[in-house]
């Protein structure tokens, strides 16, 4: 190593005396508007020269005040709020909605709405999961792999398109099953759209996998270790990436899980390189479970997908907690109903909003062009923080 | 994981030089049409007969973005009946800068007057122009297609379990002939 020697500070640093020769801290707005930010998460970054000393989320700027508009609607408007705040995962959001209030019910689903959620539950998590495997490259730079995320994401929402009538937003689920039966000849199309989704999957990877640059600027970037990741409540596949092996799936089933083969994907490197393999392991398992829910459905006796429901649906007096497996994690709705057509309170505890905060443990230290892989790799979406 | 450097970005090459030899998978838009199923939810359609301005839909609406204006008339009496009252619609719009396409209307009206449609090419420029009163629906309503036949596993629909179950019995120990036809009784006039 050559030795490193000050030859001249300049005519501004002449007050200055050796122990302060270091510039002052620079504070760097990440966003609210910012390309690597996708959303409007804003950061604010304390620079020391490139590297960051500390960094905070600052959130709340797409607040939309989603707990207490669940105050003012009924159930069935209940679940168009709550498929909103995560908009890549809203069959989950209104899992949780309905689930809690068919607990508060004590009513019985039927099997094959059961099962049918079941399925739809698994390719929401495989769209999701797609969006992250395509838009993680493309925020280190790499454009290809996104598109080929999306063809692989046309072809699963046309299934869901289909059954839902919706893109994004399905607003399928019901209290008590689904809104609408199956249509004829969907159960072969959307097991034909898995078995393409699962031949072209390993394009992205293969793509974008293995390439050095790609493993240059995610290998070792950004670790977050087991104990930040208990101690911030992060869950889903970033704390899976870390060793947690945590899966409400496996570990608190609900819905048809308890007979289905979950495996749970987990590293235990921690970094931005662990989180996007367990993206792209977790949805290659959610394609084989989407297979079994398929098959199952397939076999099931005829029977209703719904409930005939009063019309004005009363939950009674009580409190619950209903968490699910959301893709980008852990995601509970803490319903108390005092027996009347809305709720008094509903609670929602959604995993991004969680996730963003183990931001300001993993930030400092790193390199400003490593914040970008970083950010990425959290697999937030901002709506999810801000509710 | 000791390899040639570059392997990596090789075999990602190889990759786009596959895909670059096949079919493009982009349909090219304004020129081709997408084929929507029947259930997208594209736009609501207003069947006005069927309408009898009761508002539910308006009422169960999340966020308040359907207008209904109508007005009581009485109708004429008929020979042996007496004048009646119903409801005529004046206005009936939804706005479409408001509306979340969560189908909640289309499930509340008990008479079928309200269809999703797949039509979706109605962007405009002004987000005033999203404001499409019931002429504007009503055209929407040629649009909508028939819903489509459901999975073996799937319940018959109502419709045809009822026509299924068999006429009851008249009860026994009941004359069927005292049964009056319409219109046979005179109403007694109250002054």
């Amino acid at each position: 190593m050559t030795e490193e020697r000050v030859v001249g500070v300049g005519a501004g640093a002449l007050g200055l005396g050796a122990k302060e020769l270091a510039t002052e801290d620079m504070i760097l707005n990440i966003g609210p508007q910012h390309p690597s930010t996708h959303g409007v998460l804003r950061l604010r970054l304390t620079l020391d020269g490139e590297r960051i000393a500390t960094a905070e989320p600052i959130i709340g700027y797409m607040h939309r005040g989603a707990e207490k508009l669940f105050e003012v609607r009924d159930y069935r408007q209940i679940i168009v709020l709550a498929n909103r705040h995560d908009w890549l995962s809203a069959f989950s959001n209104e899992l949780g909605v309905v689930i809690a209030a068919e607990r508060m019910l004590g009513m019985e689903v039927p099997p094959r709405a059961v099962w049918a959620r079941t399925l739809l539950a698994e390719l929401n998590r495989v769209l999701n999961h797609l969006m992250f495997l395509g838009s993680y490259p493309l925020e280190l730079g790499a454009i290809t792999p996104v598109f080929y995320a999306f063809r692989e994401r046309e072809t699963l929402q046309a299934i869901m398109e289909e059954i839902s009538g919706g893109r994004m937003h399905y607003m399928f689920n019901r209290v008590g099953g689904l809104k609408e039966d199956l249509p004829l000849g969907w159960l072969d199309r959307a097991a034909q759209a898995v078995a393409e989704v699962r031949r072209r999957l390993p394009d992205i990877e293969t793509l974008i996998f293995g390439n050095e640059i790609f493993l240059a600027r995610t290998r070792g970037v950004g670790v977050v270790d087991r104990e930040t990741i208990m101690q911030y409540g992060v869950s889903g596949p970033i704390a899976r990436a870390s060793g947690v092996d945590f899966d409400l799936r496996r570990d608190d089933p609900y819905l048809a899980y308890p007979e289905l083969p979950v495996k749970v994907v987990t590293r235990s490197a921690g970094d931005c390189n662990a989180r996007f393999e367990v993206l792209l392991e977790q949805a290659k398992v959610s394609l084989d479970l989407a297979d079994i829910c398929i098959e199952r459905l397939r076999e099931l006796p005829q029977g209703p997908i719904n409930q005939r429901l009063p019309k004005i649906l009363k939950v009674p007096e009580g409190d619950t907690y209903a968490w699910t497996e959301n893709p980008l994690g852990i995601n509970g709705y803490y319903l108390v109903s005092r027996g009347e057509k809305t709720p008094w309170r509903l609670k929602l505890r959604s995993a991004s909003y969680n996730n963003v905060q183990v931001l300001r443990e993993i930030l400092p230290g790193n390199l400003i062009a490593d914040m970008v892989a970083i950010l990425g790799s959290m697999f937030f979406v901002v709506g999810d923080i801000d509710k | 994981m000791a390899r040639i450097p570059g392997a990596g970005l090789a075999k990602g090459l190889a990759v786009t030089l596959r895909h670059m030899l096949r079919r493009s998978v982009t349909q090219q838009y304004p020129q081709a049409k997408p084929e929507l199923p029947p259930r997208s939810r594209g736009v609501i359609a207003l069947v006005e007969e069927n309408c009898t301005s009761c508002m539910l839909c308006a009422r169960e609406c999340p966020d308040w973005c359907i207008y209904i204006d109508s007005h009581k008339e009485t109708l004429p009496a008929p020979e042996g009946g007496r004048p009646r009252q119903r409801n005529v619609l004046d206005r009936f719009a939804i706005d479409f800068s408001l509306c979340m396409y969560c189908g909640i209307c289309i499930e509340a009206c008990p008479f079928d007057a309200l269809f999703w449609s797949p039509e979706f090419e109605y962007a405009d420029g002004d987000i005033r122009n999203l404001l499409h009163e019931k002429d504007q629906l009503g055209v929407w309503a040629a649009t909508v297609p028939p819903p489509p036949p459901h999975d073996p596993g799937a319940p018959p629909p109502k419709e045809l379990a009822a026509a299924a179950t068999p006429a009851r019995e008249p009860r026994a120990g009941r004359d069927v002939r005292a049964i009056r036809p319409p219109g046979s009784l005179k109403r007694e006039d109250p002054s």
